[in-house]
């Protein structure tokens, strides 16, 4: 017995020392995972999240609640709160383009926008689908239209019912407005006619010479004054009978939103199977080359030399024919995620611009009092000038490089780059890249300067002890000291850049955020205002996401930690 | 070829133009031997620094010259290898890329194997092994003066310079450099001058101590020899009888100069009018309180007597 208690008791120690050792690991390897977790969120500016991550891993779960209520909880009930009050105030204030949006609408402007863009991936898929899988997406196409013919004629069905059904409540509302309206109309009549006569009565005293002119002109005055309240009164009883005649009940409303939504859905399916039959790139091209077949066989067919002539010209008209289709591609329509895109490739280049121009300069003004003293009153005078007028500038400036924008080399090599050519790069967006430039430089060329002019002496003493050439003192002394200020201010470039952008885009026309809030505006459909609002909110976001982009690279980049500021 | 590896001769450093001219330096002459370890003991704001500065070449002097055997200084350099205060490691570079900054500059001939190695060599001598690509900011006070040394080491200096290098630091840590440095400096002698307030840290380190007295005008004063052997353990030296003695003399001097400075200071000072503070208690509240508790007429009239008294002790000399 005893001896079992014995052999027993180290292998219960081996085991549990084993357990242990195992749990050790693990929590360290935990530790490594959660440190580098907190770094990530810390490094990208996302601090908010640290108690989250922390309270994951439990780590004093009572204080990570704490932190959690404090500035994730309340801050998103406030964020909640003023969804709120826009949900309920916008609403009640009317304008030229209708009411103002609600979340709701702008929600769902994300999504009609967003089914745009899918459907014209669709319809440009199907534009380039040949042989098999030309067939098969047929097949597919048909498949789904006759499923939603089908649902359309049910809804069709279901329209009606609730029109039927709508239209006895619309009546019922609307009948006491026109009882009103009516019982208005009928009284001013009564009343301008009475007046009337009264005033026929008058003038034939006037004539008479009974009465004064005066009293005539002053009851005519009174007439005019109250014709027009009564109209002004009538206004007003209309307006209450538009209102509910534009705002159906909301069960009707739904339903007829649904059905147009199928019928353009429907409209869309049709316009694919079109893209997928007649309009097909690769059929297209097979009818052209069908007739090219014809032209050769007519080429062969030909003995006298007139008739031979006219043949070989139609057969190379027609060869000419088939490489113009073959060559085609499919006209897109501009879709919101195609204009995000433009907008990010055009700041990109101008914020390079930017970039290139300002952090040479911004070193020379640093190392240089003489150079800081030329270059001072050029930038205090072209820092505060609106981007407007420098984009007006450069339409007249710049635009003076290309008379022939489609045959100037710069823009034929654009459209040769691969994924820059889909982007389809234009006078108008090198207008708004330089603007951007124009706006972007200033921020980032006077931080460059201080970064550089600010060097720690002792730093320069080290430079001065190794007896370090100009070159080697700017590469390994004077750029590494001064790169935190110099992010610091290419993060103010990007973002004022971006700003610019969009008024830029506005302004002249290149396709993108800019031009798709600018449309918006013109265009003055019922989804247009819902539109602009949910622009707004993308401009936010991508400025937001560049911002969190910049503040990495200056973290990345600065040595003593906290010179980035979030 | 001089004889000596540094000389100061006669030189004068001031700054400011000629209506403010603020003299620092006045009349400095020092001769240092070849290997010798020569402290500098000076008061702060004595022009300690710029007297760094000056054998370094980073300040030119205004009259006369700084020699480097024999040679005149007129631009800093690798050969006098400096350690600053503050350390001056670039903060954006690790431990390995601020030494090799240095020898880079000052070896160009190196191949890359060759000074690796020779990199990881003065890394190991300031036991800084195993942190080679930490960044300064990783680094303790202490850690970082150690990296500041090697990377002056590294360039083979031929006199070293160490403007108050340990002055930073704290007790235990700067006990613990000071014996490194000797350390460093028995294995691989060569010229030292030290500059330092610590009149302990010269005795045990220096083979000569000067006195710097207190600026302006401050100028080298007398030079104490210390002879006690070598190695010198901290840990019986304080037993000494030598090297209690050599403490004693040296910090009585150095607090019989600044006595005689501050007796020449206040001699140049202005008489101030004696003022006496008021006694807002005995003047002001009282009285006021008097009338606030609404007690006899008679002190009420002690208010109107004090008033004239107030301003005339504000002004007054008594």
């Amino acid at each position: 017995m005893l001896w079992r208690g014995l052999e027993n008791e180290p292998s219960l120690f081996v085991f549990s020392f084993k357990s242990m050792s195992v749990m050790s690991k693990d929590d360290s390897k935990m530790d490594s995972v959660k440190y580098g977790l907190l770094k990530l969120i810390d490094v990208s500016g996302f601090k908010v999240f640290d108690p989250v991550v922390r309270l994951c891993f439990r780590e004093e779960p009572g204080k990570q609640v704490g932190e959690i209520v404090r500035y994730m909880v309340i801050p998103i009930i406030f964020v909640a709160f003023c969804i709120g009050a826009w949900a309920v105030i916008a609403p009640r204030h009317k304008t030229k383009a209708g009411r103002v949006p609600d979340p709701s609408q702008v929600l769902s402007a994300l999504s009609v926008n967003h089914t745009l863009h899918v459907r014209e991936n669709e319809k440009e898929a199907d534009f380039n689908a040949l042989d098999s899988r030309r067939e098969d997406r047929i097949a597919s196409v048909e498949v789904t239209l006759k499923e939603k013919e089908t649902e359309e004629v049910e809804l069709k069905k279901k329209l009606a019912e609730v029109e039927v059904a709508c239209q006895a409540e619309i009546d019922q509302r609307l009948a006491p407005l026109n009882a009103r309206l009516e019982k208005l109309r009928t009284s001013h009549k009564e009343a301008a006619d009475a007046r009337k006569s009264e005033i026929v009565t008058l003038s034939e005293k006037v004539v008479a010479e009974t009465a004064a002119e005066d009293e005539l002109t002053a009851l005519m005055a009174s007439d005019v004054k109250l014709k027009d309240e009564a109209k002004e009164k009538e206004k007003r009883v209309k307006e209450l009978i538009e209102d509910v005649k534009s705002n159906p009940p909301k069960n009707l409303k739904r339903t007829q939103l649904a059905y147009n939504g199928l019928a353009i859905e429907i409209a869309h399916l049709k316009k694919r199977l079109d893209y997928l039959g007649k309009s097909n790139r690769g059929e297209k091209v097979a009818v052209a080359k069908a007739d090219l077949a014809k032209k050769e066989e007519k080429l062969k067919a030909a003995d006298e030399p007139a008739g031979l002539l006219a043949a070989a010209k139609s057969v190379v008209r027609s060869e000419e024919k088939v490489d113009r289709i073959a060559s085609q591609s499919y006209p897109r329509g501009t879709t919101i995620w195609f204009q995000v895109w433009r907008s990010l490739f055009t700041v990109f280049i101008g914020f390079i611009m930017a970039a290139l121009v300002a952090i040479p300069f911004g070193i020379m003004c640093g190392l240089n009092r003489v150079v800081m003293a030329c270059l001072t009153p050029i930038i205090s005078i072209f820092k505060p000038v609106s981007p407007v007028v420098w984009l007006l500038i450069f339409q007249i400036v710049v635009g003076a490089f290309f008379p022939n924008p489609e045959t100037h080399p710069f823009f034929v090599m654009m459209s040769n780059i691969p994924w820059v050519s889909s982007l389809k790069v234009n006078p108008a967006m090198v207008y708004s890249a330089c603007t951007v430039a124009m706006c972007a430089v200033w921020p980032a060329l006077v931080n460059t300067a201080l970064g550089v002019s600010s060097i720690d002496q002792d730093h320069l003493n080290v430079a001065k002890v190794l007896k370090l050439g100009l070159w080697q003192r700017l590469v390994k002394i004077v750029i590494p000291s001064s790169l935190p200020l110099v992010f610091a201010g290419l993060r103010i470039s990007l973002g004022v850049g971006w700003m610019v952008l969009i008024a830029a885009e506005a302004l002249s026309g290149s396709e993108g955020l800019g031009k798709y809030v600018w449309d918006q505006y013109q265009n003055g459909g019922s989804m247009s205002f819902a539109n602009i609002i949910f622009a707004c909110f993308v401009v936010g976001i991508i400025g937001f996401f560049l911002d969190r982009m910049m503040i990495i690279l200056q973290r990345s980049v600065s040595f003593d930690d906290g010179a980035a500021v979030v | 070829m001089s004889e000596f590896a540094m000389e100061i001769d006669n030189v004068d450093v001031g700054f400011g133009p000629p209506s403010q001219r603020v003299e620092v330096l006045d009349k400095i002459n020092l001769k240092v031997k070849p290997n010798e370890f020569v402290a500098i003991i000076g008061f702060s704001g004595s022009g300690k620094s710029t007297l760094m500065n000056l054998l370094a070449g980073i300040q030119p002097a205004s009259t006369g010259g700084v020699f480097m055997d024999g040679q005149l200084v007129t631009e800093p350099g690798p050969e006098r290898g400096i350690l600053f205060q503050n350390y001056s490691l670039l903060p954006w570079l690790s431990v390995y890329g601020n030494i090799e900054l240095a020898v880079k500059t000052v070896f160009p001939e190196m191949t890359a194997p060759e000074r690796k190695e020779y990199i990881q060599g003065y890394i190991d001598m300031v036991s800084l092994t195993g942190s080679e690509w930490k960044k300064p900011s990783e680094l303790s006070g202490g850690m970082r003066q150690r990296l500041s040394l090697a990377r002056t080491l590294s360039m083979k200096p031929g006199v070293l310079l160490l403007d108050e290098p340990l002055s930073a630091l704290d007790a235990l840590t700067r006990a613990n450099l000071q014996d490194e440095i000797i350390r460093i400096w028995e294995e691989d002698r060569r010229t030292v001058i030290m500059i330092t307030n610590d009149v302990d840290e010269a005795v045990l380190m220096a083979d000569r101590i000067v006195a710097l007295t207190p600026g302006p005008k401050a100028t080298l004063g007398k030079s104490f020899d210390v002879e006690l052997e070598r190695p010198r353990d901290r840990t019986t030296l304080n037993f000494n009888r030598e090297f209690i003695e050599l403490r004693n003399t040296v910090t009585k001097y150095m607090v019989g100069i600044n006595e005689e400075a501050k007796a020449l200071r206040t001699g140049a000072n202005l008489p101030l009018p004696d003022l006496m503070p008021i006694d807002f208690l005995s003047v002001g509240n009282q009285p006021r309180k008097v009338v606030l508790e609404d007690e006899e007429p008679s002190s009420e009239s002690t208010v109107t007597q004090d008033k004239p008294e107030l301003v005339g002790v504000g002004v007054g000399n008594e």
